[in-house]
């Protein structure tokens, strides 16, 4: 359509894109940037980047980024962190492996999450091209300043886990996907099923994505496959996906990624059935999501196919996880970047009565306004999220935790090598093998294999393993306590009971309430010696 | 310089000058000629070293194709006896009195081990008996983690007193007797009396130790033994000077003692219900090994001190290594020996010729003491042990025997599968698309040409 993007963002501009942004069947179109675009989308990525880049090293790891650095350890052969994290877990290792390289050259766990925010930071462009690609490139250019600075997006890539690559791979998916849409083109259908694949590669998870596809086929059926290409398509997802099985076959293993899915299907729910309503609109930012909601609404009468499948993307994993029973703070990631598109659309396309037509320059200042507004609404809540006061609670997968990683290098520094620690639950006891390296168990797993996740080793009567001394030292933590306050007691029972000495304590300051700052301690090392 | 300013300057030289010197000429004396200012010797009981690390990778341990002969004058292997794993069976209280010794040695033969019991109408197959890693483990990941010695032999042939006063003394008993003489061992002179002397603390600590079983008393039972394995109890000056006799303490003071920071320079610990001693467990004398090592380790002490452990005869078990005949007395066959220190080699299995007066040449070189005996002077001691360079970080060795990788082949795997599946997707999502570009553009200039 030849649309500008100096910042004109007049409402009137809000027509269908279809003759502008979507290539001409069969032709190939790379994925680009305009020249016009370049700056605000320079800009844009800078603010993402700063945001996730900001202090990140400020707190150490939670548990699942040591477990999944130290997979990436493993597989890099590291010798100290080899022995205490078996390179097959629960999920696929395509972004461990990636890690690994990155770890041939020296374990860092800093490094480890700049790869991850280098992920994020490509999500933002993918992104882009996904709101140029549906709707025009202003929408791509404020659905990727949307993402930039959502707190939930910006959270969650500053950590080392599989969700923000899986994100970044099933939103390059949707775009392959929105461009065989638009063009008609299989090969971006081919290219669909690759990216979908190195996705489920990532996090097996991502297969929700391709059912939400297969949902939105199923409803629009203006999109005449036939049989040849759809079976190409699951031909090469299929064989992607494979490697999974395949790694875990040749290296002598058969049931780790089933046993985690049978464990995690009929474990017991960790959390309630509201947990996503209470966390994921306020990490996304209520002010984009209600953009996004409404833009759903006033425009419906520009829908068409692209609002059907961003809402098939959107509701078939809100459901899956709404009823599956293991529910993650960062589960819905990959939902985040569809908010910030159909937000963009909204604030983009959307008009304003009485107002576009008679005060063109108004209702772009009010446009701009809007934008910033939102933006702002979100930006300021993640600076805050990435400049976090230290509490002693905290939810998992929300940040690292505090005094874990310093923790973790004393116990490295002052405890022998070789030396064996009970720690209240299995997180504690991931941050002390990663920073420590040392073994270590939570007593909270349960020695009963149907009730705990398959990827813990439970401690067998933890009772005769300190009275035989096979455990010399014990971690106390507040955050597992405020989790698990049966086990915390038990733990410190066994203090007692077999006269353990506080080796070491490390405290977090936090706001007293004269707003005054206090020491607290966080976490505690004892030494038993029965 | 003022009057007031130079009076001061007297002052502070006069009061530097008043401080005790006792202190810093003591403390030049007993300063040591290494990086090991305490050390702890444990002596267990009768295994030999074929019995415990005879199958340990890189020891010199039990031949391959070993078979011993019924009988010691036959050169036939038919009814021969192999070695064979004990497992879990606990260990035998075989004959190991001089008779056995010389029929199992065998003029230097090394043939009679399973025939000497034959001659005496016993079964003798257990003597080719041996334990592993499995049965083992603790003292395998030892192995693996410090030092241990594959030439290491008891200093006498056979006896519990002959050995032990070897132990203490570095010579062999008055007349090389295994009984001890009504007044006890008399003037010979230990190397704790070396200590004393230097005025180098030490201690000998005595599981389940009775302090009135001595030279006077020898007490019954299970504790009759005592005396035998703690030499200085044979001694009257010992026993009789309060000051000396307070230094042989009970075992439970060894803990006392690196919790509270009173670890002496020189450590003998004799065991007695944790002493492998057959038919004793031989996981009981683990346990104690690995209580001493990780106390040890877990302490101040680890990188100022180092822990040896060994047994006091061969106990009847099978040993392939003919002892040398260094004199009249010895040596003996040869027995398990460990070393545990921030200073000992990696995984080293040390071959240099040693007997239990290495132990005494060790303290001897270390504290600047005199030699007791011949043996001792002669000792190459245990420098081929240790590495002064860097101190290693203390390390709690575990109960369980893990040797294999823990990832095996697994990295490579990945690597291979995730890497292809990687290049799959990637030559998918693009190279086909790039691929059908010159189709496309072949067609769409045919179209031109027609139009």
């Amino acid at each position: 359509m030849g649309m500008a993007v100096t910042g004109d963002l007049d409402l009137d501009l809000a027509a269908a894109p279809t003759t502008t942004s979507v290539p001409r069947r069969g032709r190939w179109v790379l994925p680009s940037v305009r020249n016009g675009a370049i700056t605000p989308m320079a800009l844009i990525l800078g603010t993402g980047a700063f945001l996730r880049l900001w202090a990140l090293d400020a707190v150490g790891f939670n548990s699942d980024e040591a477990v999944y650095a130290g997979q990436a350890a493993s597989i890099a052969g590291d010798p100290a962190l080899s022995s205490l994290f078996p390179i097959f877990r629960a999920h696929p290792l395509l972004f461990q492996t990636t890690l690994s390289l990155q770890f041939l050259g020296g374990v860092s766990d800093v490094g480890a999450r700049v790869l991850s925010v280098g992920f994020g930071v490509a999500t933002i462009v993918v992104v882009y091209l996904l709101g140029k690609a549906l709707y025009s490139v202003k929408v791509g250019l404020v659905a990727a300043f949307f993402l930039a600075v959502m707190p939930y997006h910006v959270v969650v890539t500053r950590q080392v886990v599989l969700d923000g690559p899986q994100t970044f791979f099933a939103v390059l998916a949707l775009y392959c996907l929105v461009r065989f849409c638009t063009g008609r083109a299989t090969r971006w259908l081919y290219a669909t099923a690759a990216v979908f694949g190195l996705s489920i590669l990532t996090k097996e998870v991502a297969a929700i994505l391709v059912i939400a596809v297969f949902v939105f086929f199923v409803l629009r059926r203006e999109f005449r496959l036939g049989w040849l290409a759809p079976l190409i398509s699951v031909a090469i997802l299929l064989a992607v996906v494979a490697v999974y099985p395949l790694s875990l076959m040749f290296s002598g293993r058969k049931s780790t990624g089933s046993n985690y899915l049978m464990w995690q299907f009929f474990r017991r729910p960790n959390h309630s059935l509201w947990f996503y309503v209470e966390t994921v609109p306020a990490a996304m930012g209520f002010a984009v999501l209600v953009l996004a909601i409404a833009g759903l609404w006033l425009l419906r009468r520009q829908g068409s196919w692209r609002e059907w499948l961003l809402g098939c993307w959107v509701v078939v994993p809100l459901v899956f996880f709404e009823i599956w029973p293991t529910k993650g703070y960062q589960y819905l990631l990959p939902i985040a970047p569809i908010i910030a598109v159909l937000a963009a659309r909204t604030v983009v396309r959307g008009k304003f009565p009485g107002l576009s037509a008679l005060r063109p320059p108004l209702a772009r200042a009010t446009r701009i306004a809007v934008i910033f507004g939102v933006g702002i609404s979100m930006a300021v809540p993640s600076w805050q999220s990435v400049n976090p006061t230290p509490a002693p609670t905290f939810l998992a997968g929300s940040g690292g935790v505090p005094g874990g990683r310093e923790t973790g290098q004393w116990i490295k520094a002052n405890l022998p090598e070789g030396s064996r620690i009970l720690a209240v639950g299995p997180s504690m006891a991931n941050i002390v093998q990663f920073y420590g390296h040392r073994k270590a168990f939570g007593l909270s797993v349960s020695p009963n294999a149907r009730s705990r996740n398959p990827s813990y080793e439970p401690v067998d009567n933890p009772d005769r393993q300190l009275r035989s001394r096979d455990l010399q030292y014990i971690v106390w933590d507040v955050y597992s306590s405020a989790r698990a306050p049966f086990f915390s007691e038990q733990l410190m029972r066994y203090v007692q009971k077999y006269g353990g000495v506080a080796v070491h304590t490390e405290t977090i300051t936090v706001n007293g309430q004269a707003g005054s700052a206090i020491p607290k301690p966080v976490i505690i090392v004892y030494e038993v010696r029965p | 310089m003022t009057r007031r300013s130079l009076i001061r300057v007297i002052a502070v030289i006069l009061i530097v000058l008043a401080q005790p010197a006792g202190p810093a000429h003591a403390d030049l004396s007993r300063a040591t000629t290494t990086p090991i200012e305490h050390f702890v010797v444990l002596m267990q009981s009768n295994h030999s070293f074929d019995n415990y690390f005879g199958t340990y990778p890189g020891a010199d341990g039990i031949p391959a194709g070993t078979c011993m002969p019924l009988r010691s004058d036959s050169s036939s292997t038919d009814g021969c006896v192999q070695p064979f794993r004990l497992d879990k069976e606990s260990a035998h209280d075989l004959n190991n009195g001089p008779g056995m010794q010389r029929a199992q040695y065998n003029e230097g033969q090394m043939n009679g081990f399973v025939a000497a019991y034959r001659d005496k109408e016993l079964d003798g197959t257990r003597a080719m008996g041996y334990y592993d890693g499995a049965d083992l483990p603790y003292y395998w990941n030892i192995a693996d983690r410090f030092t241990l010695f594959d030439r290491f032999f008891s200093s006498a042939r056979t006896g519990s007193h002959r050995n032990h006063f070897y132990w203490v003394a570095g010579v062999p008993t008055p007349n090389g007797a295994e009984q001890v003489p009504p007044g006890g061992y008399g003037d010979i002179p230990t190397i704790f009396d070396r200590l004393e002397a230097r005025g180098v603390s030490w201690k000998f600590y005595v599981e389940n130790y009775d302090p009135h079983i001595t030279l006077r008393t020898p007490g019954s039972g299970e504790l009759a033994g005592q005396p035998a394995r703690v030499p200085l109890l044979n001694y009257q000056r010992f026993v009789d000077n309060p000051a000396l006799f307070g230094k042989i303490a009970d075992l439970s003071e060894y803990y006392t003692d690196l919790k509270n920071g009173t670890l002496p320079a020189v450590a003998y610990v004799a065991s007695a219900g944790s002493s492998e001693n057959p038919p004793s467990r031989v996981q009981a004398g683990q346990e104690l090994v690995r209580s001493i090592a990780s106390d040890l380790a877990q302490s101040r002490y680890w990188s100022s001190s180092a822990f040896l452990w060994t047994y006091d005869g061969w106990g009847g078990w099978y040993d392939h290594v003919a002892p040398p005949n260094k004199d009249a007395f010895g040596y003996g066959f040869r027995v398990p020996a460990l070393l545990v220190s921030a200073y000992s080699r990696r995984g080293q299995v040390n071959h240099t010729e040693l007997d239990y007066t290495a132990i005494l040449k060790f303290i001897e070189s270390n504290w600047r003491l005199d030699p007791l005996g011949d043996r001792d002077a002669r000792s190459p001691g245990l420098d081929s042990a240790f590495d002064f360079t860097v101190a290693r970080p203390p390390e709690l060795v575990g109960t369980t025997r893990v040797t294999a990788a823990p990832s095996g082949h697994a990295p490579a795997v990945v690597y291979l599968t995730y890497g292809a599946g990687a290049l799959f997707a990637a030559a998918c999502a693009f190279g086909v698309m790039y691929a059908g570009r010159p189709t496309r553009q072949r067609r769409r200039r045919s179209d031109e040409e027609q139009s």
